[in-house]
């Protein structure tokens, strides 16, 4: 026992370090880990404390009722109103002084293009239009109703 | 969107090609992800030839033993580094430990690393050399070093023999456990890559065996030329017969990781599967100098050349030394190519399997290629402390014959 003094302190020096490990990681691993899942629980409220951009269609109904009417009957219906307007939340907070912009008539052909102009890429199903051909020179909505297509 | 982004998006667009995804434009895994495999690998490959000596009683490379250990060690030491420095929160590496999650193969690379350094290789250099430690504890001059050697000794200076033949014992069984320690940590980065099943360039249960074959190649090939450079540095005859027998291991190691990787591209190249003709263009296009050129012609089939005709003909020593020095430096350069070519390869290509993005790499910065090369150099600074606080040559020097002094 005596020739293996070298190693019982080994041993100890393994021991301590483990203890100490777990010493450091009482204090590193965050207060609400674990309670919910393998995550922080305090996160979820950290994430609602943060500034909102987005405040969804349902707030948009309160005031524009008749624009969220046209649009559940159409088929636009699927597509949330801000991705056609943008993040709004900052609108709703006050809708008088933050005015959302609309697009213009003469970039309409562009914007409903986005989605809508031909391409390869897209499912075959999707309805699509060649942007050349598709009654030139003409903005999208003097014949479609944005909110209400078709 | 970000003006800036907006600007670095137009200066990479005309590099791309084909048809990729909007998030596969800029290219995630650095040249610091292609450190990580290549370091590692330097330290089971360094290990697995120190325990050729122990476990399988190769006594000619005896002299580089120790060598090999601390190399291993310095190493080591610095593999974790390439991966911290890749996270744009570093101070937040060590998470992984505090919380670990068992389906993360990460965080079990940072037990398995934790294993191999404590456990294994921190234990062995100890025991190997406690001996020494105690004698120098009572010998050295210098307080600084006196001081560290008695802290190493942990306060037990018994040098009787049986304890020693104790350590020699304990140091055995620890190789042996060492030895799939080491290949296991690297089988792991392995395991990693190739348990990416989204990636059909990594995803082979291959991968693991690859990366240790190549490992070992890799640490042979940097624990010769270590060891030829400190002989020419100490003016210190080489150890001819060490030399030749390390020639044949890494000849050894090269063919068998040449061969596999051969096999794994017949395989697919056989297959081929859906994604066979992007890998097609892979090859022959982005990675046609990096993959045929330096990892295939440069890297393997070289040295297996140079190494090959050192054991079929008789060769003056002169001749053995540059051609072992070519070769060694060949290996260790051929075995970066194919980190490289896995790792960066790996992302060129399309998850739509229809086009290529482009890597630019950056000189400055966290993930810069000034960084890569402090990340390459710091093992060798490490390693040249190590020299000096447990140089390896005490044991053998009256032994051999370290002749003429300049
Ligand atoms: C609290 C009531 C309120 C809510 C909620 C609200 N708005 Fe408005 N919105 C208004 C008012 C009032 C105006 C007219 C402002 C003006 O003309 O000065 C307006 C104007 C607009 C305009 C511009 C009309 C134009 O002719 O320029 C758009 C587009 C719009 N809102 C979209 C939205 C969307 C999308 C949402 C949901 C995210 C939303 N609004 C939520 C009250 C509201
Ligand atoms: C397909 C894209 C799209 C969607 C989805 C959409 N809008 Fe519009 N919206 C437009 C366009 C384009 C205009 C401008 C029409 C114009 O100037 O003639 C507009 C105009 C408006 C206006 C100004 C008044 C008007 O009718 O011209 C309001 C208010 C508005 N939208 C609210 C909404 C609300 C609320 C929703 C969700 C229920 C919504 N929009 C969904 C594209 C869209
Ligand atoms: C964010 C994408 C998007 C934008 C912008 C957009 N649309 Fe649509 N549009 C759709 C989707 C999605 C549908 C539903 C397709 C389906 O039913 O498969 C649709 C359907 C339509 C249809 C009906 C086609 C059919 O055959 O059923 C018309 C017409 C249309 N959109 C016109 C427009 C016009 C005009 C604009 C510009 C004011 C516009 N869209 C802007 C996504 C968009
Ligand atoms: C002159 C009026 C007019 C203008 C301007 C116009 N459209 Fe149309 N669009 C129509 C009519 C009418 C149809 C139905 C034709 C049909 O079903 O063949 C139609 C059909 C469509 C469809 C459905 C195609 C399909 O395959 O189902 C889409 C999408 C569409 N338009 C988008 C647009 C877009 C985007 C613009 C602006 C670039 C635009 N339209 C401009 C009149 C117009």
């Amino acid at each position: 026992m005596k020739d293996a003094q070298h190693l019982l302190r080994v041993i100890i020096i393994f021991v301590a370090a483990l203890v100490g490990f777990l010493l450091v990681r009482s204090f590193l691993v965050p207060e609400s880990f674990g309670k919910l899942g393998h995550y922080r629980a305090n996160a979820v409220d950290d994430v609602l404390a943060l500034p909102r951009h987005y405040a969804g269609e349902p707030a948009c109904k309160k005031c524009h009722a008749q624009q969220a009417s046209d649009k559940a009957k159409s088929s636009h219906r699927h597509m949330s109103c801000e991705s056609c307007h943008g993040a709004l939340q900052a609108h709703v907070d006050s809708p008088k002084t933050v005015k959302p912009s609309k697009p213009k008539e003469n970039e309409m052909r562009a914007f409903c293009g986005n989605c809508h102009g031909k391409s390869l890429s897209r499912p075959a199903k999707f309805p699509q239009v060649d942007l050349e051909e598709h009654n030139r020179g003409m903005a999208c909505n003097q014949c479609h109703q944005p909110h209400q297509p078709k | 969107m970000d003006m800036s982004l907006i600007e670095s998006l137009r200066n990479a667009l005309p590099l791309v090609s084909g048809f990729i995804y909007p998030n596969e434009l800029e290219l995630q895994w650095s040249i610091l992800i292609v450190l990580y495999p290549y370091i590692t690998g330097l330290v089971a490959g360094a290990f697995v030839l120190a325990s050729l000596e122990r476990v399988f009683n190769v006594k000619a490379i005896k002299p580089i033993y120790r060598l090999s250990l601390l190399v291993a060690l310095a190493f080591l030491l610095v593999a974790t580094l390439p991966l911290n420095l890749h996270l744009g929160h570093p101070e937040r590496g060590i998470s992984i430990l505090m919380t670990p999650h068992t389906s993360s193969a990460m965080a079990m690379f940072g037990f398995v690393y934790l294993w191999y350094l404590m456990v294994v290789l921190l234990m062995e250099v100890w025991l190997d050399y406690r001996k020494q430690i105690v004698e120098w504890s009572r010998s050295e001059t210098f307080w600084p070093k006196r001081i560290f050697y008695k802290v190493l000794t942990l306060g037990v200076d018994n040098i009787s023999p049986r304890s020693l033949a104790i350590d020699e014992k304990l140091g055995k069984i620890l190789t042996v456990v060492g030895l799939p320690s080491a290949l296991l940590l690297h089988g792991y980065v392995g395991f990693i890559f190739g348990s990416l099943k989204a990636n059909p360039w990594w995803s082979s249960p291959l991968m693991p065996i690859i990366f240790i074959f190549s490992a070992m190649a890799s640490g042979i090939a940097a624990v010769m030329l270590i060891y030829m450079f400190l002989c020419w540095a100490r003016d210190v005859v080489i150890d001819m017969p060490c030399l030749d027998t390390i020639g044949k291991f890494l000849l050894t190691a090269i063919i068998v990781a040449f061969s596999l990787e051969m096999l794994e591209s017949l395989q697919t190249a056989y297959e081929a599967e859906e994604h066979f003709d992007i890998i097609t263009l892979l090859v022959e296009g982005k990675l046609l100098v990096s993959m045929m050129l330096i990892q295939i012609m440069l890297g393997s089939l070289t040295p297996m050349f140079l190494l090959g005709l050192t054991q079929v003909v008789e060769l003056p020593e002169k001749v053995r030394k540059v051609f072992y020095m070519l070769s060694g430096s060949l290996a260790l350069i051929g075995i970066f190519a194919m980190r490289w070519n896995v790792v960066i390869g790996g992302q060129f290509f399309s998850k739509s399997l229809r086009g290529f993005t482009t890597y630019k790499m950056h000189l400055v910065g966290r993930e810069g290629l000034f960084s890569a090369i402090i990340v390459e150099l710091l093992p060798l600074v490490i390693l040249a402390v190590l020299l000096y606080l447990l140089p390896p040559w005490e044991k053998e020097s009256h032994s051999k014959s370290p002749t003429t002094a300049a």
